[in-house]
């Protein structure tokens, strides 16, 4: 009924796509767009400005990581002598010396900033609230106040979180994992650490409720003939990342509790010993935090992998191969992503018996990865690729997790694990997913996007001059971390040349730091293109990367209420090289675009237009 | 369309629905996970209560429960009359509760069960407090509804009474 007023001309009216009884289509009315400079831009509860903000904090963040990881490579490469430049200002009182305190700061904050407030508000807060309601042709998010309440709340974290630099004893020093017995009282006496929970716990608080929301909007508002299958890859990423979010960042919150309770009231959760009774257990944290910290290696990858897989398609100019294997693929990581924590704590001294049901479980996950990943060679093949900066980015991101989930395999393994657990290679293994895939992914989703979110192409040759040097010293620092565990080098030393055996490692750890400097002076490209495309770029047209999507039918940045007519959805998102466009002289259909046959006869379409045969009876509801 | 315009404020309510149940799922995790750090320190423990724990005053607890049954089952009342004096019993009931959970921790912190005296005052400490956080909040939104609660609120009451039944069963009964 309503989704033949809504329909294209008409034509589209008899298709399997939209029953009136489908999601999204009750959503008739068109929200005023709100007045005033505060309730437009500050406290918007429009997802296109909530997903903004969160894009900002996230690379502001991403920048203040960054420089704090610089910090500590200096060290590594120079132990003992002075920070040029900025080490005066930093470091004043230690001479511009970085101490052992300063320095377990330093990669306690890198990695807690990097995880928690850079890659997840940029991906999940940024493009996760930009994207979701424009692919699934959504007029905001099925709860807008809830997401205005979640930025602030992620913003109330960070300010948590920065205020522990300025309290007395200074910022947490228990590393990212923040593991007892060094996050409780005894190991870390002051309000640093503290505030370090509360901050996790605001940032884990946010999370769940963007979780909520996502959800419930991808569940309710899909527009009519937006099926499950039909959903970009991109949707699929966040859907499922959100499902994960919803389910083990709150027991992440458990630990925070306990170690609260720790902390404040004395209780002895995560204290071993106590001369009262039973007492509590140090190892307890780890169970927590790990129940919580794999799923949260996923919740952050997720995303990445359904991006990256919808561009491959887009850019490719082929449909994405195997889409139902990939969906299938990344509910089959979900799933198994649940119950393999465990081998974060093969050396804890659990039972072989358990700790070898870790590892086989933790191995079978590399048979969804390997389908996924060869379905992105499989997009690739043949392919009539158009080598734009996004898919630049892409294509390093399938290198870069290629490497990092196959160094995966080796800590999976508990007797490789006993030997590399804890040294460099473990930092290498992680930093090649969470940072070098992750980042990848992020800039993709920037370059790509950037024409719908601020209505201006980023320029193209500055973006080619930021992919080279990035992706070339990324690789560097990542796999001569690799190469430097391998050789026994412990993670989180303050001087590894006090030990004889690491001596040698030293010319090594200088070229690491070099490669680094030169990713981070990368970025300044970035930042250059970013902000001059920002106020000078050219003006993007509807459509810049002809793909067929719902959000490039709207213009660019799309108005306040995204779509004059919710669209109906007649086929999938990857409709790229379809035969039938090319009457249309073009080589994409998109996804709301009617039938494309010239005589238009509304009796047989569905049956050749390519769109999956599965109708809409998906729906919710 | 009138039979479209009709059903707006229906899916409103569905869309809620979901929330709330996807939201309670991610609650249930938060509370499963403090019972499952329970169960580990339990399992580790030669014996429990640990050697030297006084009795644990299983009465006063159980008081406390049907006082929150009580307000529970209040609040549902109010759904099915106009009248305002269920719900504002359910608060007062509700309130009555967290004065009673505090009455009882000042209690326990006196008979060395509070927290920082042993692992079984930790546990009941650290669950029943974060359970009243999750009390406080019901009072709170109930009050922003001046005491006109909505369907899905009285869900969240259930939620929480189930989540308190099982960590008395679970802390103080087994």
């Amino acid at each position: 009924m309503t989704a033949t007023d809504q329909s294209q001309g008409g034509d589209a009216g008899g298709d399997a796509g939209g029953p009136g009884g489908g999601p999204g289509d009750g959503l008739e009315e068109i929200p005023p767009e709100p007045a005033g400079f505060l309730r437009r831009h500050v406290f918007s509860t429009d997802h296109k400005v909530i997903g903004r903000q969160f894009l900002f904090l996230g690379l502001s963040f991403l920048a203040v990581g960054g420089v704090m990881a610089m910090l500590i490579r200096w060290q590594l490469a120079r132990p003992g002598v002075p920070v040029p430049v900025v080490g005066g200002l930093l470091f004043g009182r230690a001479g511009g010396l970085i101490s052992p305190a300063a320095y377990t700061a330093l990669f306690t904050m890198h990695g807690t900033i990097m995880i928690f407030f850079a890659v997840t508000p940029i991906l999940i807060g940024g493009f996760g609230n930009f994207c979701l309601p424009l692919l699934i042709g959504a007029r905001d998010m099925a709860f807008p106040r809830l997401n205005l309440a979640s930025f602030w709340t992620m913003a109330a974290a960070t300010a948590v979180l920065t205020a522990s630099f300025f309290v007395p004893l200074g910022p947490p020093q228990a590393g990212w994992t923040a593991y007892a017995t060094l996050s409780t009282a005894i190991g870390a006496p002051g309000v640093g650490q503290t505030l370090w929970v509360v901050a996790i716990y605001l940032n884990g608080a946010s999370s769940v409720m963007g979780a909520v929301n996502y959800i419930t909007t991808v569940i309710r508002l899909r527009a009519p003939g937006m099926t499950y299958l039909r959903m970009p890859l991109t949707v699929w990423g966040f859907f499922l990342t959100s499902i994960l979010n919803a389910l083990f960042v709150p027991v992440l919150a458990a630990a925070m509790v306990l170690l609260f309770f720790d902390r404040v009231f004395g209780t002895q959760f995560f204290v071993a010993g106590t001369t009262v009774g039973a007492g509590g257990d140090p190892i307890l944290y780890q169970h927590l935090f790990w129940l919580f910290g794999h799923p949260e290696v996923y919740i952050l990858i997720i995303p990445a992998w359904g991006i990256v897989s919808d561009l491959l398609s887009f850019f490719a100019r082929k449909p994405a191969f195997g889409y139902r294997v990939t969906v299938a693929a990344l509910v089959g990581v979900v799933i198994l992503s649940t119950v393999v924590y465990g081998h974060h704590m093969f050396t804890t001294g659990m039972s072989p018996l358990l700790g070898e049901s870790f590892m086989v479980l933790t191995m079978i996950i590399s048979v969804p990865t390997s389908l996924l990943f060869l379905n992105w060679l499989g997009t690739l093949w043949r392919g009539a690729s158009r080598m734009t900066t996004p898919m630049l980015f892409c294509l390093g991101l399938v290198f870069t997790f290629g490497v990092g989930g196959l160094t995966g395999l080796y800590l999976a393994d508990v007797v490789a694990d006993m030997y590399l657990h804890d040294t460099y290679f473990v930092v290498g293994h992680f930093h090649l997913i969470m940072a070098a895939a992750l980042l990848l992914a992020s800039f993709a989703a920037i370059y790509f996007w950037f024409p719908k979110m601020f209505g201006r192409m980023m320029s193209e040759a500055l973006g080619k001059w930021h992919f080279w040097p990035t992706f070339v010293s990324l690789n560097v620092v990542f796999m001569g971390q690799l190469l430097i565990g391998y050789a026994g080098m412990q993670r989180r030393l303050y001087d590894p040349s006090v030990y004889e055996f690491l001596r040698p490692l030293l010319p090594l750890n200088r070229f690491i730091s070099r490669a680094a400097y030169v990713l981070g002076a990368s970025q300044l490209i970035f930042v250059v293109n970013f902000f001059w495309s920002l106020f000078r770029g050219q003006k993007a047209p509807k459509n810049p990367w002809a793909v067929g999507t719902l959000e490039w039918t709207v213009a660019s940045p799309p108005p306040h209420h995204n779509f004059d007519r919710i669209p109906v959805v007649v086929r999938g998102p990857h409709e790229l090289g379809h035969p039938a466009a090319r009457a249309l002289g073009k080589d994409w259909l998109g996804q709301d675009e009617g039938p494309v046959r010239p005589s238009a006869d509304n009796a047989t379409d569905g049956s050749t237009d390519g769109s999956p045969p599965d109708g809409s009876t998906e729906g919710a509801a | 369309m009138t039979a479209a315009a009709s059903t707006v404020p229906r899916r409103r309510e569905l869309d809620r629905a979901v929330g709330l149940l996807i939201f309670l799922g991610a609650t249930a995790m938060l509370f499963a996970a403090l019972l499952l750090a329970y169960a580990i320190l339990r399992a580790e423990a030669p014996v429990w209560p640990p050697a030297g724990t006084p009795p644990f005053p299983r009465g006063a607890a159980a008081a406390n429960t049907v006082v929150l049954l009580a307000a529970t089952l209040a609040l549902r009342a109010a759904r099915s009359t106009d009248r305002r004096w269920p719900a504002l019993a359910a608060a007062a009931l509700g309130a009555a509760f967290l004065v009673l959970q505090a009455a009882l921790w000042r209690r326990l912190a006196a008979t060395h069960l509070g927290p920082s005296a042993g692992a079984l005052g930790d546990v009941f400490f650290a669950l029943s407090a974060f359970h009243a956080l999750h009390v406080l909040a019901g009072l709170v939104v109930l009050a922003a509804t001046r005491a006109r609660p909505a369907r899905l609120l009285t869900i969240y009451w259930d939620f929480v009474l189930i989540v308190w039944i099982v960590i008395y069963v679970a802390v103080c009964l087994l």
